[in-house]
Formats: structure tokens, C-alpha cells, sequence
């Protein structure tokens, strides 16, 4: 039934549950898994600019965010490659998580999304996570809240 | 990985949906479906002072509910049957149908929620229904929102 499964991380805690859930649905459906990772675009502050000691070039900023993905989907291709489950590894830059999730959706024709209930700024466990809830309310596909 | 799975009807275009995913799912899962319905609870229909002359008994609304159950389970029999899948279907009265629906998730030990993204009262489409949502906040087991 599923083909392609979307597998948004965050790094946090929540999230790696989530991806032991959707490997496991994976191998089971014999589905293959894109991770994705969505880091915030290059953005100085204004009063970066004139700080010498706080400034980040773009290149090291690009170059901070590609550690982190790969950090963060290294995790996701480890897990997927243990079960054996084919893995796509996509990092963009977006200041909307929720609609780079959407994007990679679509263009990755996955049919898809398993996510967790919150992530790194989810503060009580009775609200729903903020991308999260925006992913719900935008996705054409189904979506898997883990807990 | 799934061994029962929860389906929520509310009888509505969307929540047939969620009922053919849930079984098609549970079905290559090798899962069990519990079908569910909340009616609503019954009240004393007084307005202000006024009562209205014929008022509509406890066991006739308990009747009318039961009806209905059997209407929208029967969707949910018929489509696994259909598929070959083994399936368990009950309906309770509540104020809140979210609350009735976790509580059969428990009772039943499901570890899987199928419900769509809004049933009857979902207006716009970029909403999650009200009733899906609070399933969302307060469930603690995987919940799959098809729309």
C-alpha cells in the first residue's frame, strides 16, 4: 500500500522514534524511505553585521547546516540500511519546515508521512507539534503521528 | 507490526476513506480491524423554561443510536470482509467522542488509530476536523490521518 515513506527528522528525541516506526512499516511494506532534513535558511542578524566576533560567513553557515543533516539523516540511513530498506537522504534550506515537507513530498512522490507528534519545540505533550499540526492541515497524502 | 487497528467512523464521505485505507492497511498487515462509533449522548431537550411536549426518551434515542451504529459499522464490516480481514466492531454513547475513542483504542489494545482528516463538521479542508485533532493530542499509540 505504501511505496514511498517521508520521514521528516529534527534530530530530537521524538523524531527517532519515529523513524524506528517508519523503517520497521518499511521493511514490512516493502517500502522505501526518503529522509529529510529542512535547516533554516542563512539569515545575519543585523546587529551581526556589524559584530565581527558573531559573524558567520554564508559559506560556514552552509557548511554547519550540512553537518547537522548529515548528522541527522546518518541516523536515518543507519537505521533504514540495518533493516534493509532502500534510503534517499534530501537536505534543503527552508524557514517553513512544514512546506519543505510538503514539497518533498510531492516531487519524491511519496505516499507517506511518518512523523512525530513534536519535536524539538514541542513543550507539553498535549499539543500538538507546530510543523506538525501544519503538515496535517497542508498534506495531500496520509500522515503517521507517532508518539 | 500492526495487530489491531482502530477505525473511527462517523459515517461521513471522508471517514469511508480513512475505513478503506484502515483495511486495506490491516490487511497487509495481517491486522485486525475494530470499527467504532460514538453517538452522542442523550438529553433532556429543555429549552430555557420551555418543555417541549413530546420528549424524546432515553431508550428511543438509545435506539435510534444503535440504528445508526449499525449502519456505519456495517460499512466498516462489509469493507473487511470484503478484503478478508478479521473485524470487531462496537459504539458507545458520549459527549466526547475523542475521549470514547481512545478508550476503545485501550480497551481493545490497538496499536494503530486510522481516522480521517475531518468527518461530518470538517468545513474547510485545510482544518483538521476538531475531533481528529484532540484524538491527535491526547492519543499515546500511532495515529494515521488520511484525507
Amino acid at each position: 500500500m505504501f511505496r514511498n515513506i517521508l520521514v521528516p527528522t529534527d534530530g530530537s528525541a521524538l523524531s527517532r522514534k519515529a523513524i524506528r516506526g517508519a523503517v520497521q512499516l518499511a521493511r514490512e511494506q516493502k517500502a522505501r524511505v526518503t529522509a529529510l532534513y529542512v535547516a533554516a535558511p542563512y539569515n545575519p542578524r543585523i546587529s551581526d553585521e556589524t559584530s565581527v566576533v558573531h559573524f558567520v560567513s554564508p559559506q560556514a553557515y552552509a557548511e554547519t547546516a550540512r553537518i547537522t543533516a548529515r548528522w541527522y539523516l546518518q541516523a536515518i540511513e543507519k537505521a533504514a540500511s540495518a533493516a534493509g530498506v532502500p534510503c534517499d537522504s534530501v537536505h534543503a534550506f527552508n524557514d517553513l519546515p512544514f512546506e519543505e515537507i510538503i514539497r518533498t513530498a510531492r516531487r519524491r512522490k511519496c505516499d507517506l508521512i511518518y512523523m512525530a507528534s513534536h519535536g524539538r519545540r514541542g513543550i507539553s505533550r498535549l499539543l500538538l507539534g507546530s510543523e506538525t499540526s501544519k503538515v496535517l492541515a497542508h498534506s495531500k497524502v496520509p500522515v503517521i503521528v507517532c508518539r | 507490526m500492526y495487530r489491531n487497528i482502530l477505525v473511527p467512523t462517523d459515517g461521513s464521505a471522508p471517514a469511508r476513506k480513512a475505513i478503506r485505507r484502515g483495511v486495506q492497511l490491516a490487511r497487509e498487515q495481517k491486522a485486525r480491524i475494530i470499527g467504532f462509533y460514538a453517538g452522542p449522548q442523550w438529553q433532556l431537550p429543555v429549552y430555557g423554561e420551555f418543555v417541549p411536549p413530546e420528549v424524546y426518551s432515553p431508550k428511543a434515542h438509545a435506539a435510534a443510536v444503535k440504528k445508526t451504529a449499525t449502519r456505519y459499522l456495517g460499512e466498516v464490516k462489509k469493507a473487511a470482509s470484503a478484503a478478508g480481514v478479521r473485524c470487531k466492531c462496537s459504539y458507545t454513547m458520549g459527549d466526547y467522542p475523542y475521549a470514547e475513542i481512545l478508550k476503545a483504542a485501550r480497551r481493545n489494545r490497538c496499536d494503530l488509530i486510522v481516522i480521517a482528516s475531518h468527518g461530518r463538521r470538517g468545513i474547510a479542508r485545510l482544518l483538521l476536523g476538531s475531533e481528529t485533532s484532540k484524538v491527535l493530542a491526547h492519543s499515546t499509540i500511532p495515529v494515521l490521518v488520511v484525507r
